[in-house]
This record gives C-alpha cells, structure tokens and sequence, in this order.
C-alpha cells in the first residue's frame, strides 16, 4: 500500500501536466464551440515566440511572456476567430474538427518557417531562475521533491482551474460565451454582441494555450510541435472525464491519468505483456474505453442551435442532375482526360515524375475510403490510415506465410480491415460528432503503441517485404505497368463508391445524414448504415493500404502509416471535396505532386519548400468556410456550368429537348 | 426521371476482381534498372562527370519530427571538398555537391530516385537518415553512396552483401546483437548494478535487446548486471520519477538507455531531482553544444564515439586536418561534421585508387579492396572487404567522460585514442588502446 501512495504522489506533477492541457481544451470547446486540436499549435507557437525573444534576443523574462502569452498569443486568437471559425459558426461540427486539424498542421510549419528547421535546444523557463536543478522543494535529496517548473505547473493549474471556473460560473461574461457558443442568433436576439463575444472567447483561450505552451517547453529537451501534439493527445482523456464541459471533473481526469500511469508503471512487472502493451498507450486506452463505456449524453453536446434547422441542405453534386448531352459531353471529356494522363504516364513521364504519379494513384485509393465515410456517411475519422495499415499487414504477412500471390493476399487484407473496422464501428458508432472523431483516433494511437512494435504484426524493426503482383505474363515489377494498374485499381474501386452511392446504401446514408429522425421514421436503421459504411470504408482502405505496400516493396509503419498522415489525409480530402470521387484521386496526386512543385518555384528558398508545401496543405483546409463542397467540386461545378451554357447556346441555335437524367455516372 | 438502384455492376466488379486474382502470382521483383546503370557506367563518360567536375548529391531528413540536425552532415562533405579543390581537385575536376535533397523522414526513396534520375551525378553522399527505404534504389543502380550507418538497410549478406553501400565506419549495423563495448565501460567504472530503459518502438527494443544480451554474455566474476530494466517508456515520454525511484532503490550505479535526446535529458533531470547519483552511457552524443545546454546533468557520464575525440593528446593527421578545416570553412565541429567529413574522404580515396579512368564501378571495387582505411587516423581502420556484411571482431572505439563543460577522452592512451575489445572474450575482454 506504500509502495501504491508513493507511486501516485510521484504521479501528481504530471498528472497537472494533462489537467492544464485539459482545461485549455474544455475552454475553448465551452466559449468557442470548437473542440480545438490546434491547441496544441497555437502552445508551441507562443512556446517558439517566447524561445527565440528570451533565448536568442535575451529579452528580460517579463516582456519576453507578456509578448509570447499576453500579445502573440490572443492575436493568433482573434486572426483565427475573424478569419475562420467566425464563418463556421453556424457550420456542421465536422467543418469546425477539419479546419482546426488543418491549423494543426499549419501554424508549426509556418512558425517554422519564421524559426528555421534546426533544434531549438533545451526551451527558457517561465520561472525566474536560470535551470530547473537549481530549485528545488522541499529540498535536495528529500524523498519528494518538486523542481520549478513542476511548482510552476502545479500552482499555474491550480489558479487556472479556479480562475476559469469563476469565470464561467459567475460572471456575466461567462455567461455570454456559452450563450453565444449554443447559439449566436438567439444569443444575439437576447441583445448580446456575439461577435465581440466570441472574439473574447478566443482570445482568452488562445492566451492561456500561450501559457501553457511557454509553462510547458522546458518539459523537453528541445522545441518540437510533436511534443506538444502527443502530450494534448495523451490529455484528451481527461476531457473527456468532463464529458468536454467540466473544467473541474478535468482536472480531475488529468492528474488521475498521471497517478494511474505512474501506479502502473510501478506495480506492473516491467517485463511482462501487460506492462509493454498496456502502459504506452495507457491515455489512448483510457480515452478509448470512456467514450465506448461512458458515452456522452445528448445534453453534453453544444450543437443545440434551436436555430441550426433553418440552414438549407448543402446543394447536390454536379454529377447528379445534368442534361443528356452535358453527360455525354462531361463523359467525352473525362474519357480524353483519362487517356491524356495514361499517355503521359507511359510515354512523357520519366522514371521519378511516373514514381510520383503512381504513388498519387495508390494513395488515391486509400482517400476513397473518407469519400464513403465523410463524404457520404458524415463521420470525421481520424484512423483510416490504422486501415490502410492493417491491409498491408495482413497482404504482407499472408505472402509471406503461404508465397500466396499478392493480388489474393491483397484482398485477403481488404477482408481483415473490414471486419475490424465493422467490428470498431459497432460500438463506435453510439458516438457521434467530435466524440467519434476521438474515439477513431484513440484506436490509431492503440494500434500504433500497442500492435505495431509486435513482430508478428508489423515484422518488428524490420518491415514484411511485398513483392509486386504477376498477372498473367504481366510482371509489375516494371514501374509502367503498376502505373496502369494503380490506374485501374483507382477505376475499380471509384466505381465502386460510385455505385455505392447510387445504391441502396449510398442513399440510407445521405437520408440519415439529412434527418435522423426522418429516417428512422421511414425504417431505416442509422446505426446499420453507419456500420456498413465504416466496414466498406475500412475496407478500401485496407485494399489501399495492400497496394501502397506492393508498390513500395513493403509494410513499412513509419514510411507509410502513422496516425499522424491519417490527420493529413483526412484534411486534404475535405479540402479537395469529401463527396466526390475526382476530389480523392486529385488529393492523392496533389499529396505527391505539391511538394515537388513548390520546390521548382523559383522565389522559393530551398529550405522553406517542403515547410510551405505541409503548410499549403493545411491551409487549405481554411477554404471549407468558403465552398464547404471542396475545390475540386467547387470548380468542376463552375468548369460544367460552363459547358451547360456553351450546349445551351448550341441548344438554342438547333432546337431539341434535353433528357434529363440523375445517374451521373460518367462523371463520379 | 428515374431512380434505378442498380445491382449488377457489382457482380461485374467481383467478376473481375476473381479473375485477376486468380490470374495473379508474385513478380520476382527484379527490374532491369541496375544492370541498364552499370553498363551505362563507362570510364570518364560516368553519369555526373564532365571535364571539369564530378557532380554528387546527398539525401537528409533534413525536416524530421525529433529537430535532429541532419543537414550538418553535408557541411562536413562540403568542407573536405573544399579542401581538395583548392588543392587542385582530382583529376583536375572539382568535386562538387549540386544537390542536397530534403527526404521529410518519410520520402526517402522519392528523394533518392529524384537525386538518380534528375540530378546527374556521379556518386550520392552524404545519406543522413532517419528511414532508409531509398537503399535497394541505390543497390540496385549500382552508385557509389556514402552516409551515417544509423539503418540496418545499409548492410547486407554473404548473397547480397551491399557493396556499393558505405557507411562511415562500415555498413553492418545489428541493433539486437550483443557487443561488448557497454560491460567494458561498465567494468571500467566499476558499476555492479546496471539500469536500462528504452522505448517500446522496434528499434529501440532491439537495442535493449541487445544490450541484456550483453550482459549476459559477458558476465564474470563481480561483473555488471542488470537489475532495473524498463523497456515499455513511451517515445517522447517525459516522466521518469517512478522508473527512477526504482533504480534508486535497486542501487543502480550505471543507466544505459537506447533514447533519443528528449528521453536521456528528461531521464537526467529526474535523476538530478531524486539524487540518483549515477552516470549514463550515451550514443551519439559527442556535440559540444550538448554540453552548453545540458552539460551539468550528465556529468560523468560516458559518451561513445567511432572516431578519434577531438580533445585525444597527440592527435592522429586525420583529426588535426578536419578541426583545421572545421575553423576555416566555419562549420560546427561534432558527430555529425565528423561522418559527412569521412563520406567524403572514402569517395576521395576511392577515386584515387580506382585511377583516372574511373567509373562507379571502379570505385566501389577499389574501396572494396581497402583493408585498412581509417581515413588518415580519425577512426579505427576499417576492412572493406568484410565490414558489408558483419561486424567487425575486435571491436574499436574511443570513449570521453563529461567533465564540467568539456569531454575529456578515456581508457585510450595518447596517441592511442581507440579502445579494441574481443567480442569472442569470456568475460569482460580487456581493451587494448590502439591507434
């Protein structure tokens, strides 16, 4: 019992740690309504603000924090609130994840680019002594002892915690957030200036993301935006104990988390499995379990706009009602598109723009996988590169088990990811919103901590080699000829979303994802559809994970995998049109494409072009406010309306009737 | 208007999808890449060699998720470049570095088929990476490379041993092996009590493998052990306080870690705090500027290095030519400087003895001839003829304590900075300093 008490107290410094980052959470989510993954960027910016003024300029230490904390920090507030989420207000809550998964990926690489690439090594404190081991307390060699910056982080949480709370519960102004956050128009017809509000709100919060991010620097050896990302993961758990809204049960969720793994790490025999497969990934599982074993209740979400319903449905696809001859017309010109780009492929392209291509194509099938699950079902998630993972697992170790061919064992992959990923959904899909979007990436960073350091699941430190398939006497070995067949599998499965749409299943979900209610009126089963889609979803994924592993020559987690391209992935598909089919194959491309093209522009220094293109990508994420369909539906809906009024015009000069049709099929 | 539901394309698909599978097998994966390079690679007319230069290109993670700095290796080519053009160049080319490509630690394999098939040169140097997966591109093309032995992908077998693949001090690389270099630092001060921590990644397991298999195989009377051992850490984890209260209890008197940077100082600093008085065992640490940021909390401890400490008494030629180099061309002198600057010596030696009608081939055949180089003294030699496929017996480092701000070399002798251990020894082996 000792040994329990002395573990759990040794947990405590940590445990605020997590609380603090989950209180900046809980705050943002209860006085903006977003539930802000770009919290972490905006930390390491005022982190890296704070690092260069007092480290590099040695600026005094109070105008150094003011800078970082009091000034950088609620401007990048009010420019986010202005520019972005002030648009979104009334948006769908998955317009609000991507976008700041888009600012996640954004601000560090533009702050980097201000900061430069290299280490920014051992990060100023906030305390005024010059090293954490020069204070210490109660006193060298005691049998607890806490250094500054873990005094720092205890005291700032405790005034944090207490400050918020009074904040929320009982001032007028706390009042106003919450208001505005349920519903600005109401908020606003009760005599309420939302938008000021919400500025404040934002302000507030990104100044106490500023905080924390200079309080928490010194933690690491060095500057890195990772440190700060895996640390806000690890402190979902904790808000999640709050069921997001509870500042208090938070704090709670945060050091219980620290105690519990520091209880852990020190009862559980280090060498056992439970130990090497359970402690890691401890605040995934934690995170995991409380969403599937306490699921939120309908009243903890803030999406209860009275007024939301009044919002017109999004417009349907271009591809859905067209004239006969716009069909054929649009059908004419993909077919030439088509054929352009095979030619290119096999005979412009040389060895490493065709490389490029290819590896455009493949991961296009992959981003097929959210055109199902977004674009159609309406969920954000965060594991579809775990799927993508598992089918190269799974092909890699069948070829390697039994020397089946790769086509089959690639199947076989397809098979396994969906099924796990029906098996996921089935207590998943309970969640919904932001809670499923957590939920999803809980499972990748479970799979990641757990699974993949498991030879007999990713081979261990050294990846399952994959052949390339032989059809026939068409050995794929040669680069041209996996390009056509990238280009088929692309066909195949986009045909296969394309008639999934159209079926049965394509049309449950656009209805459930209407009204619900509506829905289950008629006799449709949400959660069925919801587990269909997540099953097929996961499946193309794993397929695509199976042919990215062939072309590559191996199942190899680091290169091709990890959870954090999931983010990525997830956001480059939004940005592109989560509805259509071209949006993914153009997002697959565009992944590959983008960064060498920006590296040829010529004002661009060679050091900023692999930072700016991860930029470009997140900042694209910022145009959903604009055209929520996606840039590549935006234009082709501007490219078609175009040729309707070229053919109209035709049309009027030679008179005949259109045959409207709503297949759309020549133009997915 | 109508709404058809269709459902027969679906049997189309799977239709299809059977037959290809069926028709399907596995390519051997054999292109004719290789065989198409090495034939092109003709004397003089060599990709990336004109009259007046010799073209080479390096690949980095320049941008990698733990801010490692990479991009340093190529100052070190740069700077040995430098100083061989100003002397005349060779063959009366100058060597020149036109491309320093940027992998993002995931692309590797694009960058380095970009640098073969966009960039026209003649050699690739340096390698500095944290993935590796460009390796077979290179194997097969047949190109001389050069780089940081940190993968395993750059050593190879008695069937394929790699040969045209260089690391800075050989190319075979087996993080789950034993070796004996840990117990001797342990026997050499006289810690009884071993403590070791690691990641749960593969790569970092293996090393704690490897090092527990050490232990193990080189126990003896009063010899080291391990009585702490955690390797279920987190990767960027930053709270040791448990891990090192049972160390403190278990009365360890040596931590030896397979970490990163963030991972040793944040272990450090909870040894600091709980009065864990112990030293530890780093690789890759040898940069003075760890010792500005972090010096005090790693005291004492040992530092691994494969070449010469640039602080040894009676400094071998190679040590004294590259710090002068480092001051001239100001480029930071550390780890990093050391192997992009012995990258470039292995080439520069290899053109020099593949004689002046050189070609790739050449040059890998004439550096695969070497016995002993170890580039003018600034590590141990090196045999080329075997260091592809397995690691060297005996096994030669050199070894520097941290002491105040500096790192003061030990176990060597003067003019003797290396230490050569029997990996076949029963028992710790004793080290012989070598030159």
């Amino acid at each position: 019992m000792a040994d329990i008490v002395d573990y759990a107290i040794r947990g405590l410094p940590i445990g605020c740690v997590f609380a603090l980052l989950a209180v900046g959470l809980v705050l943002t989510y209860r006085t903006s309504g977003v539930f802000n993954l770009a919290f972490a960027a905006q930390a390491y910016t005022s982190a890296a603000v704070f690092y260069v003024v007092r480290h590099d300029h040695e600026w005094p230490l109070l105008p150094a924090a003011v800078l970082a904390i009091g000034v950088v920090a609620p401007l990048l507030g009010l420019g986010l609130e202005r520019g972005l989420f002030r648009h979104l207000r009334g948006a769908p809550p998955i317009a609000r994840t991507v976008t700041s998964l888009g600012l996640l990926v954004a601000i560090p690489e533009i702050v980097k680019l201000w900061i430069g690439d290299s280490a920014q090594k051992n990060p100023p404190p906030l305390w005024p002594v010059t090293r954490t081991d020069e204070w210490l307390w109660p006193r060298e060699g005691a049998r607890y002892v806490l250094d500054a910056g873990q005094m720092a982080t205890v005291l700032s949480t405790v005034v944090v915690v207490v400050g918020l709370t009074i904040l929320l519960r009982r001032s007028a102004l706390g009042l106003r957030m919450r208001a505005v956050v349920e519903s600005a128009r109401m908020a606003q017809l009760a005599g309420v200036n939302a938008d000021r509000v919400s500025m404040l709100a934002w302000a507030l919060s990104s100044a106490l993301a500023g905080l924390t991010g200079v309080l928490l620097a010194p933690l690491f050896a060095e500057l890195v935006p990772l440190h700060f990302f895996t640390l806000l993961v690890a402190a979902l758990a904790a808000c999640v104990v709050g069921r997001l809204v509870s500042i208090p049960l938070a704090v709670l969720g945060g050091i219980g988390l620290g105690v519990l793994q520091a209880v852990l790490a020190g009862l559980l025999p280090t060498d056992s499995v439970l130990s090497t497969g359970l402690r890691p990934a401890l605040p995934f599982v934690v995170l995991f379990l409380l969403l599937l074993l306490r699921p939120p209740r309908l009243g903890d979400r803030l999406e209860t706009d009275p007024l939301a319903g009044v919002d017109p449905p999004p417009p349907p696809l271009v591809s859905v009602i067209r004239t006969r001859s716009l069909t054929l017309t649009t059908r004419a010109l993909a077919l030439a598109a088509i054929t352009l780009g095979l030619g290119a492929g096999l005979f412009v392209l040389d060895d490493f723009w065709l490389t490029l291509v290819t590896s455009g194509l493949v991961l296009a099938v992959v981003l097929l996988s959210f055109t199902v699950l977004t674009g159609m079902g309406g969920m954000v998630s965060l594991c579809q590169a775990t799927f993508a993972a598992i089918g190269a697992f799974s092909t890699a170790q069948i070829v390697d088990a039994t020397g089946a061919p790769v086509v089959l064992a690639m199947l076989a992959g397809t098979v396994v990811a969906a099924a796990v990923g029906g098996l996921l959904a089935v207590p998943l899909l309970r969640l919904d919103g932001i809670y499923l979007t957590l939920a999803t990436l809980a499972f990748a960073l479970m799979f990641q901590s757990v699974l993949v350091p498991l030879d007999w699941v990713s081979g261990g430190s050294t990846p399952i080699e994959v052949p390339r398939p032989l059809i026939g006497s068409i050995d794929l070995a040669d680069d041209h000829a996996f390009f056509v067949f990238a280009a088929l599998c692309v066909a195949l499965v986009g045909a296969i979303v394309v008639q999934l749409r159209q079926a049965t299943t394509g049309r449950f979900l656009d209805a459930v994802r209407g009204s619900e209610a509506a829905a289950v009126a008629v006799g449709i089963s949400p959660l069925r559809q919801r587990v269909v889609a997540f099953a097929l979803a996961a499946g193309i994924a794993g397929f695509g994970g199976g042919l990215i592993a062939s072309w590559t020559g191996e199942a190899n987690y680091d290169r091709s995998f990890q959870f954090l391209y999931g983010l990525v992935w997830v956001v480059l598909v939004v940005t592109m049109g989560a509805r259509s089919v071209q949006a993914a194959v153009f997002g697959g491309l565009a992944f590959y494409l983008i960064p060498e093209l920006v590296e040829r522009l010529p004002l661009i220094p060679d050091d900023w072009a692999s930072g700016l293109s991860v930029a470009l990508f997140g900042l694209g994420a910022l145009t959903y406010a604009r055209h929520p369909e996606g840039i590549i539906e935006a234009n082709s809906s501007a490219v078609i309306g175009r040729i309707q009024r070229l053919l109209q015009r035709r049309s009027s000069r030679h008179p005949q009737q259109p045959a409207l049709s709503i297949e759309g099929a020549g133009a997915p | 208007m109508t709404t058809t539901i269709r459902r027969s394309p679906w049997l189309a698909v799977a239709v299809v999808v059977s037959l290809v599978a069926l028709a399907c097998s596995n390519s051997s994966g054999k292109s004719d890449e290789g065989a198409e390079e090495s034939s092109q690679a003709v004397a003089v007319d060599a990709p990336g060699v004109s009259e007046t230069e010799i073209r080479v290109g390096g690949v980095a993670s320049i941008t990698n998720p733990l801010s490692g700095k990479y991009d340093q290796v190529a100052l070190g080519v740069k700077a040995y470049f430098q100083m061989v053009n100003e002397s005349g160049g060779i063959y009366g080319r100058e060597l020149n570095l036109v491309a320093e490509k940027d992998d993002n630690t995931s692309n590797n394999d694009a960058a380095v088929q970009e640098l073969l098939t966009q960039d026209d040169v003649f050699a690739v140097l340096p390698v500095a990476t944290l993935l590796y997966t460009g390796a077979d591109r290179l194997v097969d093309a047949k190109v001389p490379t050069f780089g940081w032995n940190i993968n395993a992908e750059w050593g190879g077998t008695a069937e394929e041993p790699r040969d045209n693949l260089f690391g800075q001090n050989g190319s075979f690389l087996c993080l789950g092996c034993s070796s004996p270099v840990a117990a001797y630092v342990a026997d050499q001060l006289d810690a009884k009590k071993i403590g070791l921590l690691a990641y749960n990644v593969p790569q970092s397991a293996d090393c704690a493998t490897g090092d527990e298999k050490t232990f193990e195989q080189y126990a003896g009377d009063g010899s080291a052990t391990i009585v702490f051992a955690d390797k279920a850490m987190a990767f960027g984890g930053g709270d040791f306080s448990v891990q090192v209260s049972q160390m403190k209890d278990a009365g360890v008197d040596l931590v030896v870690t397979c970490m990163d940077l963030q991972g040793v100082v944040a272990l450090a600093r909870e040894m600091k705090r709980q009065s864990l008085d112990a030293p530890q065992y780093l690789l890759n640490a040898y940069d003075p500027e760890l010792l500005t940021d972090f010096g005090d909390l790693f005291q004492d401890s040992i530092v691994l290095t494969f070449f010469a400490p640039f602080e040894v008494e009676d400094p071998p030629e190679g040590l004294k030519t590259y710090l002068e180099w480092m001051e001239k061309t100001d480029t930071p002198a550390n780890e990093n400087t050391v192997n992009g600057w012995l990258n470039a010596a292995l080439f520069v030696d290899g053109l020099r003895e593949a004689g002046e009608n050189f070609s790739r081939q050449k040059v890998i055949d004439a550096i695969n001839s070497m016995t002993d180089w170890n580039g003018d003294g600034l590590l141990y030699g090196v045999d080329w003829t075997k260091q592809h496929i397995d690691v060297p017996n005996p096994q030669c480092n050199a070894f520097s304590r941290v002491d105040g701000d500096k790192f003061v070399p030990v176990f060597g002798e003067p003019g003797k900075p290396f230490v050569c251990l029997d990996a076949d020894a029963e028992g710790v082996p004793e080290g012989t300093p070598s030159a």
